[in-house]
């Protein structure tokens, strides 16, 4: 009897959540692995402030910067064109999005779901081709 | 699984929009240095094309994708009105936008786009389809307002309409997720269908219809939820205004009809009330707060609220007479803005707005023919007879009184009393005081002239004889009902 | 009934809504997007949980993988003034909360007035379920059409970024690769016969 089969404990399930069951199964590692991530992160930072010496006073404490007092506030204004990158990788990434479940069941949708993707595509690649020839892609 | 791509020709003016949409993107990307016209070029013949497609599609009932698609009647004559309005919006914003640099091929694919969207909802069979038309037109219209960035009243008012657009979707998802957890599906018949057993006193409903018809309010500019429309009207360059104040307007009737009619007419009950309450809250925020208004496009922005307050009349009466009614409103009030803020581009220099109503002032004297059509056109929104704006908002009240709402139709007659006092302040503006010094010589724009004379007559014509295009309105509604 | 799926639900719950609460009231901006990560981490957990396999990871993959960065860009861009960001925080508090009572009260009062009972329980999942599979069945077979518009909507979404935020600058002091490889000796270099004068 495997680990996966001991936690999908069939009797406390209602019959239409076994599927759900079987598929979380998969991810018990990611979610073992999330704990001993948890637990790396949080604990050393614990274990510093409940053992290490703290004795603040009002020097220790103020900003340093070369010798000098802070002159500004570290914030400032970013150029637009980071927005502009980050929001095209944004609507790529969706379009990617699409790709997964479409490969997933290529087998069963034919030739309209292929057709349908290649338009899909068709109608983003004008996208991209008009980024690039505005030159939204060059970093002058 | 072949049935999904069934009768898919019944939805080729929508693939052809399409197309040409991103053709006439890559043309402009390539060939714009040698031709400079070609984008508003593509953009003619592509409301020609589909005006054709939809010609020979007319009167065919069907659906396509599973659904999703209906063709019928309705589709089509929010289509062709569409496509006028779009052409017109071409033909008139030309000069204007050439003189302010925005003569780019971006507006004109948006302004396909924003069509596209509008072709979409007007033939929706389905919530998720209705709501990505809806977002398709909003997002172009957003992106539309922004474009002239060297406009901080233009950029700002591309935030506004972002931020409470967004805010009004939201809320029509709201309604529209209760409506699926109610009905239990998406399809626009399925939920007339599951609606029947549910009464008007089940609170989801009513929740449902509250959240849509918010949504749907401030997508048409209904009071209360018409804060948007002053400060995005008066903050977009006027050639993107004048594009807000047409096939919009028809894509938030078809989704009114779509929406409420198709799919919840049989809970009418429920959400007649609210419409009552935006019909009357709009006909008095329109028509009073107009009177204070000395920007000319700030006055026409309170005027069609207004305007929105006769059409939701037409809507809540509830009848085929009320909503035809309401659809003829709709066509006549965007034929009046588009000759209205034409009118306004007429006016324009490159560095002039002509947007103050004093920039009107002796306009008779200056330029006799420009004079007469803009008298034309504020007697047709104030509904004087015998132009067309009085005869729509006439059908509108006949159809009121018929559904025995007799009180709501007397204060609209009231109102509407009011609301013809400061178009009047217009042409005695035009006829009666003397010309600015310093107002510049008008600009020479034969062919927008033409065609601001053809549709200022046409509001003349339409209104002596209101009958074939009434009769198309009611062609439209009768399979709907 | 509690099996372990209940408890991991509430443990993702209470970090969802702790980390949603921390993203308005959190005073660095930054910090309330990163609490924003967490959030859609979480929420991505529940989605895992209730079987939308996909959805979930989509959640990751666009929402914390893309939008987010999009997110601490806008906020770094903005050049915030923290003291003006929280003016008038208070004033407007009672009308925040207010609205948000209601809409909670509105919410109960549907749940608990009119509960959606007319909806057959869903079909027991079969046991190879596959909820990608399910998803992309439906997405290119009966969903074809909205599908497609989708694609419209990220054009114009590309459209209007570009058309909004790109301006050509003049004068900037960039190199151009291809413009130095296809010069020529003549371009550069002009060869001027001059003959030595005779006196």
């Amino acid at each position: 009897m495997t680990g996966a089969d001991r936690w999908s404990d069939e009797t406390l399930l209602q019959p239409a959540w076994r599927g759900v069951v079987r598929m979380l199964t998969h991810y018990l590692p990611v979610l073992i692995f999330l704990f001993i991530a948890l637990l790396v992160g949080v604990v050393p930072l614990l274990l510093g402030a409940a053992l290490g010496p703290s004795k603040p006073d009002s020097e220790k404490l103020s900003p340093y910067e070369c010798g000098f007092e802070a002159f500004e506030d570290a914030r400032m204004k970013f150029d637009v064109r980071y927005y502009l990158v980050a929001i095209l990788f944004i609507l790529f990434d969706l379009e990617i999005a699409f790709l997964f479940p479409w490969a997933v069941v290529f087998d069963q949708i034919g030739l309209v779901g292929f057709v349908a993707m290649l338009i899909f595509l068709g109608i983003l690649v004008i996208g991209f081709i008009y980024e690039w020839k505005k030159g939204a892609l060059e970093w002058e | 699984m072949t049935d999904i791509t069934a009768h898919w020709t019944l939805a080729l003016p929508e693939i052809w929009v399409l197309s040409m949409a991103c053709v006439t993107l890559l043309a402009d990307l390539f060939f714009a240095e040698k031709l400079r016209d070609i984008a508003a070029v593509l953009t003619g013949l592509t409301l020609l094309g589909a005006a054709v497609l939809t010609f020979m599609l007319m009167g065919q009932r069907g659906t396509a994708f599973a659904g999703m698609f209906i063709a019928d009647p309705f589709a089509n004559v929010i289509n062709l009105f569409s496509y006028l309005a779009v052409f017109l919006v071409v033909i008139y914003s030309g000069r204007y936008l050439r003189e302010r640099g925005l003569y780019r091929g971006e507006v004109f694919v948006l302004l396909l786009f924003a069509l596209l969207g509008v072709m979409i909802m007007a033939s929706g069979g389905n919530l998720l389809t209705i709501y990505l038309g809806l977002e398709l037109l909003a997002l172009s219209q957003y992106a539309l307002v922004a474009m002239y960035r060297d406009s901080l009243m233009a950029t700002e008012a591309g935030l506004k309409y972002f931020v409470l657009g967004a805010l009004a979707s939201g809320l029509l998802l709201y309604g529209m997720s209760l409506l699926y957890g109610l009905t239990g599906s998406l399809d626009v018949r399925d939920i007339a269908a599951g609606l029947v057993n549910v009464t008007g006193a089940n609170l989801v409903l009513v929740f449902a219809m509250v959240f849509i018809t918010a949504g749907i309010a401030f997508k048409l500019g209904a009071a209360p939820f018409h804060m948007w429309l002053p400060d995005v009207y008066q903050g977009a360059p006027t050639a993107i205004t004048l594009f807000l104040a047409s096939a919009p307007k028809l894509g938030a009737f078809a989704l009114i009809i779509r929406l409420l009619v198709d799919g919840s007419y049989g809970v009418m009950a429920v959400w007649q009330q609210i419409f009552i309450v935006l019909a009357i809250a709009s006909l008095v925020v329109g028509n009073v707060i107009a009177i204070a208004q000395g920007n000319i496009k700030r006055m026409l922005a309170y005027s069609t609220v207004g305007h929105v307050g006769f059409l939701a009349l037409g809507v809540l009466a509830g009848t085929l007479n009320g909503l035809a009614s309401a659809l003829f409103y709709t066509v006549v009030y965007v034929l009046m803005s588009l000759a209205g803020f034409g009118m306004i581009l007429l006016l324009t220099r490159a560095d002039f707005e002509a947007e103050r109503i004093d920039d009107f002032k002796g306009l008779a004297r200056r330029k006799p023919w420009y004079a007469a059509m803009m008298l034309i056109i504020m007697f047709s929104m104030a509904g004087v007879p015998p132009t067309v704006g009085f005869y729509a908002k006439l059908a509108v009240f006949q159809a009121v009184i018929e559904a025995g709402y007799v009180w709501v139709a007397v204060i609209g007659v009231l109102l509407a009393v009011i609301g013809a006092f400061y178009y009047l302040r217009v042409i005695k503006v035009m006829y009666f005081d003397a010309p600015e010094d310093a107002a510049p010589e008008i600009a020479r724009d034969d062919v927008a002239a033409a065609f601001m004379s053809v549709n200022s007559v046409a509001l003349l014509i339409l209104g002596i004889l209101p009958g074939p295009l009434m009769a198309f309105c009611i062609y439209a509604l009768q399979g709907v009902i | 009934m509690l099996n372990i799926t209940s408890i991991l639900f509430y443990a993702f719950s209470i970090v969802l809504l702790g980390a949603a609460t921390m993203v308005v009231i959190a005073r660095n901006p930054v910090y309330a997007t990163l609490y924003l990560v967490l959030a859609f981490f979480s929420a991505a957990a529940i989605f895992l949980l209730l079987g939308a396999e996909f959805l979930g990871l989509i959640l990751i993959l666009v929402y914390v993988g893309a939008v987010m960065v999009l997110f601490l860009f806008v906020v770094m861009m903005l050049d915030i003034n923290l003291a003006r960001l929280k003016e008038g925080f208070l004033s407007y508090l009672p009308l925040g909360l207010a609205i948000a009572a209601l809409g909670v009260l509105e919410l109960a009062m549907v749940y608990w007035t009119a509960p959606m009972g007319h909806i057959p329980a869903p079909a027991p999942f079969p046991g190879n379920y596959d909820n990608t599979r399910a998803l992309g069945y439906v997405l290119y077979t009966q969903y074809l059409y909205p599908f497609e518009i989708a694609a419209a909507i990220l054009l114009v979404a590309i459209i209007a970024a570009i058309a909004l935020t790109l301006r050509r600058r003049s004068g900037t002091k960039s190199q151009r690769t291809e413009e130095q490889l296809r010069v020529q000796a003549k371009d550069r270099v002009h060869l001027v016969d001059l003959r030595a004068n005779k006196h």
